[in-house]
C-alpha cells in the first residue's frame, strides 16, 4: 500500500513541476461499473466497480510509467488495490534501457511474445474478480541499434495472467525467470537475418532448460517476401523434426501485385508449450474473426503438437469492392490425431458512396471441439445518411453437428446500431442458440434444458467530448471465447447493468 | 481507501496540461528496421491512423487516408498507419497494404504499448499532429462518409 501511494504521489509531484523544462504527466483512467450477474448463479444482483489508472511522465529521454488497479465487490475476500506496473525507460536514437515492468517479444513469438489489450477487462471464471489482461515481463531490458543490426538482452518474469491479482502470494503469478539475448542484422536492404538465446529456470529448482532460435526476413523480387523462424530446445536434436523433439518452425511467403495480395504460412511446433506460464505465442496461422459467430468458434492452437497452413488471398477493385478468401488447415496430434480447418470467403460491395453491402460465407470442421460440417453465413448493411447519422444491420447464422448429438446445433446473431451523429451511438444485440452446453443449467444435475436459449442487449456510447466517453450496457449479453489483436481469452456471460467511464488527460 | 483512486485522478487531471506532446516512439516498418517517429513525421502535420488487418471499419478508412496522403504531400501532411496486429496476422500486413494502394509509412506494434502511451484504447483510432508533437485532434472509430470531417479538419489546421 505505502508502496503505491510512494509511486503514485511522485508522478503527482512531478505534474506540478514545469512542463517545459521537466517534462508532462498524462494519462487514462478506466472505470468500469456493473449491477447484475451470471446466468445460473443464486448470488443475484452484484455490484461491482473496477477501476485502472495509468500514469506516464516524461521528461526527453526519461520516462516513467505506473499502472495501479482497484477492484471493489461485497465480497472482501475478492476486493485489491495494486500497483500492477511500473516502468523506468531511458531512450535515445540507439539505446533503450526499461526497468520494471515491460513488453517484448523474440522474433515471431515461437519463443516468448508479450502483450497488452489496452482497454481489455477480463473477469476470473473462478471468483469473478476483474482485472486488465495482460501478459508483461517484470526485470530488465536493454536494446540498441545501428544501421545494420539490432540487439536485444533481457532478464525477467513473464506474467500469468489466468492467475488473479488476489492470489497470494504474489511470487505465484510469476513463476518463471527468463533470460534471453536476441541479434537481428541488416545483411543488406533485402535480407535480414537474425537469432536468439534464451534460459528458463525452473520455479523451486536449480534446473533450467535452454532454447535457441534463428530468425530470416528476405525480400525477393518480383514482389515476393520470404520470412520465418526455427526456434529448438538445445536439448533436442538440431533440425530433427520428429515428435520426441521440442522445436517449432514458422516460415511464410508473401506477394503482391496492383491490387492483388497473398499471403501463404506453414507451422509445425512439437512439444513448445514454454515455462510454467506458456510465455511464448507462436503464430496460430488462423484467420481472426471479428464476426462474433466466427469469433468464438476460433481454434486455439496447440503448440505441444500441431501443423498446419494458411492461406489467404485479397483483391481490392477501385471502386471500393474487395474479396477475401481464406483457407486454413491444422491437425494437433498429442493424445490421437485432431483436424481443424476452415474455409471462409468474404466479399464488399459498395454500391454508392453512403451505401454498402457485405457478406461472408464459412465453412468448417473442427475436432477438438467436437464441431463438424460447421456453416456460417453472414450479411451486413451499412448505410450512411445525412449529417453523420450512419445505421447498421447485422445478420450472422451458424449451424453445425456436434459429434455424439443428434440433432444439429444453431447460433442466431443480430445486431441494429444507429449513430445519431459522431458523438453518440446506440444499438441493440440479439442472440440466441440451441447449442446444449449453453441451454442446459448446470444446477439441475439430472434435468438437460434443451429450450432455445436467447441474449436482448442494448448497448448505447456517448462520447462526452474529446477526453471522456461513457458506454452504457443493459440485459443479457453472450460469453465465450473471444479473440482481440490475436489473444483469444474466456469472456463471461453476464446479465444486467454495465456502465464505462474511459478519461484521457 | 476507497476513494484514493478517484482522488489522485482527480488531482492529476487539475495539475496537468490537457494536450500532452507525444513521445519519439520506435517501431519497426515493414522491412523490420526499426525507425523512430522524429525520422518519419511530417515536417507540418503528421496523421497517425492506428489499424488492423482484423478491423473492418479501418479497412474502409484506408483507402481514403491514401487519397488524402497524396492530396496534402504538397503541404508537408505525412500519414503514417500504425497496425496493431500480432504474430497471428503479421504476415498478412504487407500484402494487404500494397493491395489497397497504400504507399505511406507503415508501422508495426504488435504488443500495442506505443499504442497505450499515446492514449488509445481502441482501432480505428486517427490522430492529428502538428509539428511540435502536440496531439490537435483524436477521432475514434469510421463510418462511411466521416472522411469528409477529416478532411476538413486537416485543412481548417493547415490554416492556422
Amino acid at each position: 500500500m505505502k508502496k503505491i501511494f510512494f509511486s503514485v504521489f511522485t508522478l503527482f509531484l512531478f505534474s506540478f513541476l514545469p512542463n517545459e523544462t521537466l517534462g508532462q504527466v498524462y494519462g487514462t483512467n478506466t472505470f468500469e461499473f456493473q449491477l447484475g450477474n451470471l446466468p445460473f448463479e443464486d448470488d443475484q444482483y452484484l455490484t461491482t466497480s473496477y477501476d485502472q489508472l495509468n500514469l506516464f511522465y516524461d521528461a526527453d529521454k526519461i520516462s516513467f510509467f505506473t499502472k495501479v488497479e482497484q477492484f471493489l465487490t461485497p465480497h472482501q475476500d475478492r476486493n485489491y488495490f495494486e500497483l500492477s506496473q511500473k516502468q523506468f525507460q531511458f531512450q535515445d536514437d540507439h539505446l533503450r534501457i526499461r526497468i520494471g515492468n515491460f513488453y517484448e517479444t523474440l522474433g515471431y513469438g515461437l519463443l516468448l511474445r508479450s502483450y497488452d489489450i489496452p482497454g481489455s477487462v477480463y473477469e476470473n471464471e473462478f471468483d469473478r474478480t476483474r482485472y486488465t489482461f495482460l501478459r508483461d515481463l517484470e526485470g530488465i531490458s536493454v536494446s540498441a541499434n545501428g544501421d545494420w543490426f539490432e540487439l536485444k538482452a533481457l532478464r525477467a518474469e513473464p506474467l500469468n495472467n489466468l492467475i488473479p491479482p488476489t492470489f497470494e502470494p504474489d511470487s505465484v503469478r510469476r513463476p518463471d525467470l527468463v533470460e534471453a539475448i536476441q541479434g537481428n542484422f541488416y545483411a543488406t536492404d533485402q535480407i535480414t537475418l537474425g537469432g536468439a538465446l534464451m534460459r528458463v529456470n525452473t520455479p523451486f529448482s536449480g534446473d533450467f532448460q535452454e532454447y535457441g532460435s534463428v530468425i530470416s526476413d528476405i525480400q525477393l523480387p518480383f514482389n515476393f517476401q520470404l520470412f520465418g523462424e526455427y526456434a529448438f530446445s538445445t536439448s533436442s536434436e538440431f533440425l530433427s523434426f520428429t515428435s520426441q523433439n521440442s522445436y517449432a518452425l514458422y516460415s511464410g511467403l508473401n506477394f503482391f501485385k496492383d491490387s492483388f495480395g497473398l499471403s501463404f504460412e506453414y507451422k509445425d511446433y512439437s512439444n513448445f508449450l514454454l515455462g510454467s506460464a506458456a510465455f511464448n505465442d507462436p503464430p496460430s496461422l488462423i484467420k481472426e474473426h471479428t464476426y462474433p459467430v466466427l469469433n468464438r468458434s476460433t481454434h486455439v492452437v496447440n503448440t505441444a503438437s500441431e501443423t498446419g497452413v494458411q492461406l489467404e488471398i485479397f483483391y481490392n477493385f477501385e471502386a471500393g469492392h474487395s474479396i477475401v478468401a481464406n483457407y486454413t488447415s491444422a491437425t494437433n496430434n498429442v493424445f490421437l490425431r485432431q483436424q481443424f480447418y476452415e474455409y471462409f470467403l468474404e466479399g464488399t460491395y459498395k454500391v454508392n458512396e453512403t451505401l454498402s453491402l457485405k457478406s461472408f460465407f464459412d465453412f468448417a470442421k473442427d475436432d477438438p471441439k467436437l464441431e463438424d460440417n460447421r456453416i456460417s453465413v453472414g450479411f451486413i448493411a451499412d448505410k450512411s445518411l445525412k449529417n453523420t447519422r450512419n445505421i447498421i444491420i447485422d445478420l450472422q447464422y451458424q449451424i453445425f453437428d456436434r459429434q455424439f448429438e443428434p440433432d444439429k446445433t444453431q447460433n442466431y446473431f443480430g445486431s441494429l446500431s444507429f449513430a445519431f451523429n459522431q458523438d453518440l451511438t446506440v444499438s441493440t444485440v440479439f442472440e440466441a442458440t440451441t447449442d446444449i452446453l449453453l441451454t442446459d443449467n448446470p444446477n439441475t444435475l439430472l434435468d438437460i434444458e434443451e429450450e432455445v436459449r436467447t441474449w436482448l442487449g442494448f448497448n448505447s456510447l456517448y462520447k462526452i467530448n474529446s477526453s471522456n466517453s461513457l458506454a452504457v450496457f443493459a440485459g443479457k449479453r453472450r460469453g465465450g471465447p473471444a479473440c482481440t489483436s490475436g489473444i483469444c481469452y474466456e469472456i463471461l456471460d453476464f446479465e444486467g447493468v454495465e456502465l464505462r467511464l474511459n478519461t484521457r488527460f | 481507501m476507497k476513494i484514493l483512486l478517484p482522488v489522485l485522478l482527480f488531482l492529476f487531471v487539475g495539475s496537468t496540461k490537457i494536450d500532452p506532446t507525444i513521445p519519439n516512439f520506435r517501431l519497426k516498418d515493414l522491412n523490420n528496421r526499426t525507425v523512430s517517429y522524429e525520422k518519419v513525421k511530417g515536417e507540418n502535420l503528421t496523421v497517425i491512423d492506428f489499424w488492423a488487418t482484423w478491423c473492418k471499419p479501418c479497412i474502409i478508412s484506408m483507402p481514403e487516408f491514401a487519397e488524402m496522403d497524396n492530396e496534402f504531400e504538397d503541404e508537408d501532411v505525412k500519414f503514417i498507419g500504425i497496425s496493431i496486429d500480432g504474430p497471428r496476422n503479421q504476415a498478412k500486413v504487407k500484402p494487404f497494404i500494397k493491395s489497397l494502394g497504400i504507399e505511406y509509412t507503415i508501422l508495426r506494434d504488435i504488443d500495442t504499448s506505443v499504442m497505450a502511451r499515446l492514449r488509445v484504447s481502441a482501432v480505428p483510432t486517427l490522430l492529428i499532429v502538428n509539428s511540435d508533437n502536440e496531439v490537435l485532434y483524436m477521432h475514434e472509430g469510421y463510418k462511411a462518409g466521416e472522411e469528409v470531417e477529416i478532411r476538413e479538419k486537416i485543412l481548417e489546421l493547415l490554416e492556422k
